[in-house]
C-alpha cells in the first residue's frame, strides 16, 4: 500500500500542472457550495439576532410581521399607534426591567427618524453586542437639561451618507416628505451630539432622537399639515414648552427588556390582556425566523445552484482523469508486465483521483473559512452577517460528505477505464 | 526442481470468427535455455508471449509455464507468477518517467517480497543486486539518480534488463528488445543480456525480427503467418 502511495504522488506529480487545475476547480465549487451554505445560515442567525437585547416589541394588535417590519427595520409604517398610558403601564410593571418608547413618522433625506429615550443607547443589542459611539455621546434627559429635545444622534450610515459629524445642525421632513405643502421641520433645527459605531443593524440607518424632542418638533401639527400652513394656529402657539407636558398621546411601538427571559410568556400576557386598547407582544427573534421563511426559497435555490456547480466540476474532474488515462497506458501495461493485476491498477488511479479530489474538498474548505474570517469585520459591519468560521456546521460536514461521495463516483470513471485498458492493452499497449 | 521452463502442446490460438493465428504442436524449452522466436508481422508473436507472460488465457491445448498450467490459473494467480518469477523488457517505454533509474529498477522486489527475498539471498540486498546487474550490463553508474527521460534508448533498455532480472526471475520474456537500438549496439545488448540470464539460470523467450541475433540462442522458433513450424 505504501508503495502504491508513493507511486501514485510521483505519478501525479509529474502531471502535477493538470492535476493542480483539477483540484482548483473542485476548490472553487466547493468554496462556492460552502460559501453559499453558510453565508445562509450565518445570516439566517444573524437576522434572527438582529435585535438580541430586545425580549419583547409591543404594538397595536395586528400583524406581528407588519410590526417587526417598521419597528425593527423602519420598513413601511404603522396603521395604528398605540397609547401612551400602555407604555407607562408597563414600564411600570416588575419583571421588566426596561422600556423605551418608539415613535416613528418623519424622516431625514429619506432615512427613517425614530423618537425614543437615551435608554436605549444603553440596552440596545445586535449579534449581542451593544452599541459604540464613533463621536460623541447620547442626547441628554430633556427634562434635565431642556436643550436635549434638540439633539440628535446618527446611525453610522446616515453619517456617512452626509459627511455628519458632531455638533452639525440638521433639519427634518414631516413624514417622507414631498407632500404639497412646505412639510419641513425647519423651525426646529437640530444639533448632532453623537454617531454610532457600524453595527450591521438597521439601526445603522435612523437618526435617533429624544421623544420629547419628537413631539415638540409636532406641536401644533394637525392632519399632516404643518402650523406654518395654519398661520392663525401658529400664531396660538406657545413659544416656551413645559418638557412634562410634551409626553405624546401615541406611540408605534415599545421595545422591552426584562430582568430574567424565562418571564417573556407571562409578561407578554400580561401585556396582551391588559385593560386598554388591545396591544400586542412579539418576540423579535421567533417574528424575525418567521419572517426569514419568506426568503427560503431564495435561499435554496442559491444552495441548489452551488450543489450544481461542484457536480459539474466533479464531471469536469472525471472527464479530464478519463481523457488523460489515454496518455498512460504505457504505464499501465508496464506495471502489468510486473505483475500487477487490473483491479490494483484500478485502485492505483481511483486513490489518485480520489485525493486529488480530496485535497481539493480540503483546499476549498480552508479557503472558504479564511476569505470569511478575513471579511468578517466588512460582513458584519456591512450587511449584519455574523459569520463564525471555524469547524463545519452539520448541514456543511453533510455536503461536504456529499461532495466526497461524488467524488470517489466521479473518480471511478477513469479508474474504471483504467481497468479496462490494461485488460484490453495486455503488455501490447498501441504505441504512443 | 522443474527442468521445463516452458511445455507447449497442440497450443492454438484465434480471434473471433477468423482463422486460427498459430496453431503450436510441440515446443519445449528446458530451464536455463533460451529461446528465439522469429516470424513475419501479424503471425501471433505478441500474442504467443501474451500466453507466456500469462496476461492472457489459452484457449485450446496445453500451455505450461514454469511447471504450472496456465489454463489451470486465474486471472490473479497468473499475476502474481509474473510477478514473482518472470521479468519483461519491451521493445521501448520501458520505464516509469516519474521515477527515477533507481527506483525503477527495484520496483519489482517492492512490489512482490519473494523476489526482494531472493535478492537479498544472493546479493545482500535488492540495491546491492541492481548494483551489481547494472554493471554486469554496462549501465554508467552516474545515470543512477537521473531522471528516465535523460538516459539514451540503450541506456533505458539496459535499466529494463536490470529490472527484469531483479530477485531472480526463471523465466524473462523480451519482445523486441533491441529494435530500437542500432546495429552495434544490439548485438551487444544480446550478448549482455543473455550472458547475465545465463549467471541467473533464468531462461529467455526473445522476439525479434532480426535474424542475425538468432544465432546466439539455444532454440530458434519460426512462426508463419496462419500455422506454424
Amino acid at each position: 500500500m505504501r508503495l502504491w502511495l508513493s507511486m501514485a504522488w510521483h505519478s501525479a506529480w509529474s502531471r502535477r500542472f493538470a492535476l493542480l487545475l483539477v483540484m482548483l476547480s473542485v476548490s472553487v465549487s466547493v468554496l462556492i457550495l460552502l460559501g453559499v451554505q453558510q453565508l445562509r445560515e450565518d445570516a439566517r442567525r444573524s437576522f434572527s439576532h438582529a435585535l438580541s437585547g430586545v425580549d419583547l416589541i409591543v404594538g397595536p394588535r395586528g400583524s406581528a410581521t407588519e410590526l417587526m417590519l417598521y419597528s425593527v427595520f423602519q420598513i413601511g409604517r404603522p396603521s395604528r399607534n398605540m397609547g401612551f398610558a400602555g407604555f407607562e403601564e408597563i414600564q411600570r410593571m416588575p419583571q421588566v426591567r426596561w422600556a423605551v418608547p418608539i415613535q416613528l413618522g418623519d424622516t431625514y433625506q429619506g432615512y427613517p427618524v425614530l423618537g425614543t429615550k437615551a435608554v436605549l443607547f444603553k440596552e440596545f443589542k445586535s449579534q449581542g453586542r451593544g452599541l459604540e459611539w464613533a463621536q460623541g455621546r447620547a442626547f441628554g434627559n430633556p427634562s434635565e437639561q431642556p436643550q436635549a429635545m434638540s439633539e440628535v444622534v446618527l446611525g453610522a450610515e446616515v453619517a456617512q451618507r452626509f459627511g455628519h459629524q458632531a455638533g452639525d445642525l440638521l433639519v427634518l421632513t414631516h413624514g417622507t416628505g414631498g407632500g404639497p405643502e412646505d412639510t419641513d421641520h425647519d423651525d426646529h433645527p437640530l444639533v448632532v451630539v453623537g454617531v454610532l459605531k457600524p453595527t450591521g443593524a438597521p439601526i445603522d440607518r435612523t437618526v435617533l432622537i429624544n421623544l420629547e424632542g419628537f413631539e415638540a418638533m409636532h406641536q401644533g401639527w394637525g392632519m399632516g399639515i404643518s402650523p406654518k400652513s395654519l398661520k392663525s394656529a401658529a400664531a396660538a402657539l406657545p413659544q416656551t414648552l413645559d418638557v412634562n407636558a410634551l409626553q405624546p398621546v401615541s406611540l408605534s411601538a415599545v421595545w422591552v427588556g426584562l430582568h430574567n427571559r424565562a418571564d417573556v410568556f407571562s409578561v407578554r400576557r400580561k401585556i396582551e390582556s391588559m385593560n386598554r386598547d388591545p396591544l400586542m407582544a412579539v418576540l423579535p427573534g421567533v417574528a424575525l425566523d418567521e419572517l426569514w421563511q419568506v426568503v427560503k426559497v431564495v435561499e435554496n435555490s442559491l444552495v441548489l445552484v452551488g450543489f450544481m456547480v461542484a457536480v459539474s466540476a466533479m464531471l469536469g474532474v472525471a472527464a479530464v482523469l478519463l481523457v488523460a488515462m489515454a496518455g498512460r497506458r504505457k504505464e499501465l501495461a508496464i506495471l502489468r508486465a510486473m505483475g500487477a493485476a487490473p483491479r490494483a491498477l484500478l485502485g492505483f488511479v481511483l486513490l489518485e483521483s480520489v485525493l486529488v479530489c480530496l485535497v481539493g474538498i480540503v483546499c476549498g474548505y480552508i479557503a472558504s473559512q479564511s476569505l470569511m474570517w478575513a471579511a468578517q469585520d466588512m460582513l458584519r459591519t456591512g450587511f449584519g452577517v455574523m459569520v463564525q468560521p471555524g469547524w463545519p456546521s452539520t448541514d456543511s460536514l453533510l455536503s461536504l460528505g456529499g461532495l466526497f461521495v461524488v467524488s470517489v463516483l466521479a473518480s471511478l470513471l477513469p479508474a474504471w477505464r483504467a481497468y479496462r485498458l490494461s485488460l484490453m492493452d495486455g503488455l501490447h499497449p498501441p504505441s504512443v | 526442481m522443474i527442468s521445463q521452463a516452458l511445455s507447449l502442446s497442440q497450443l492454438s490460438h484465434a480471434w473471433p470468427n477468423r482463422p486460427a493465428l498459430f496453431d503450436i504442436t510441440r515446443l519445449t524449452v528446458s530451464q536455463g535455455e533460451h529461446l528465439f522466436i522469429q516470424g513475419p508481422s501479424g503471425c501471433g508473436k505478441s500474442t504467443l508471449l501474451s500466453l507466456l507472460a500469462g496476461v492472457q488465457p489459452p484457449q485450446s491445448g496445453v500451455c505450461e509455464v514454469l511447471g504450472f498450467n496456465m489454463a489451470a490459473l486465474s486471472p490473479v494467480q497468473r499475476d502474481r507468477l509474473r510477478g514473482e518469477h518472470m521479468g519483461v523488457v519491451f521493445q521501448q517505454f520501458n520505464l516509469l518517467p516519474y521515477l527515477d533509474v533507481q527506483s525503477n529498477a527495484l520496483l519489482p522486489t517492492r512490489l512482490f517480497a519473494s523476489r526482494a527475498k531472493a535478492s537479498a539471498a544472493h546479493w545482500g540486498s535488492p540495491l546491492q543486486q541492481a548494483k551489481a546487474l547494472a554493471d554486469r550490463l554496462k549501465l554508467p553508474p552516474q545515470v543512477w539518480h537521473q531522471p528516465v527521460h535523460q538516459l539514451s534508448v540503450g541506456q533505458q533498455q539496459r535499466v529494463a534488463a536490470v529490472r527484469a532480472l531483479m530477485g531472480s526471475p526463471r523465466l524473462l520474456i523480451a519482445d523486441e528488445p533491441t529494435s530500437a537500438l542500432d546495429d552495434d549496439n544490439q548485438m551487444e545488448f544480446i550478448d549482455l543480456l543473455l550472458d547475465t540470464a545465463q549467471q541467473q539460470n533464468a531462461s529467455v523467450v526473445m522476439v525479434s525480427h532480426n535474424a542475425r541475433l538468432a544465432s546466439r540462442f539455444h532454440q530458434v522458433f519460426q512462426m508463419r503467418a496462419g500455422g506454424s513450424a
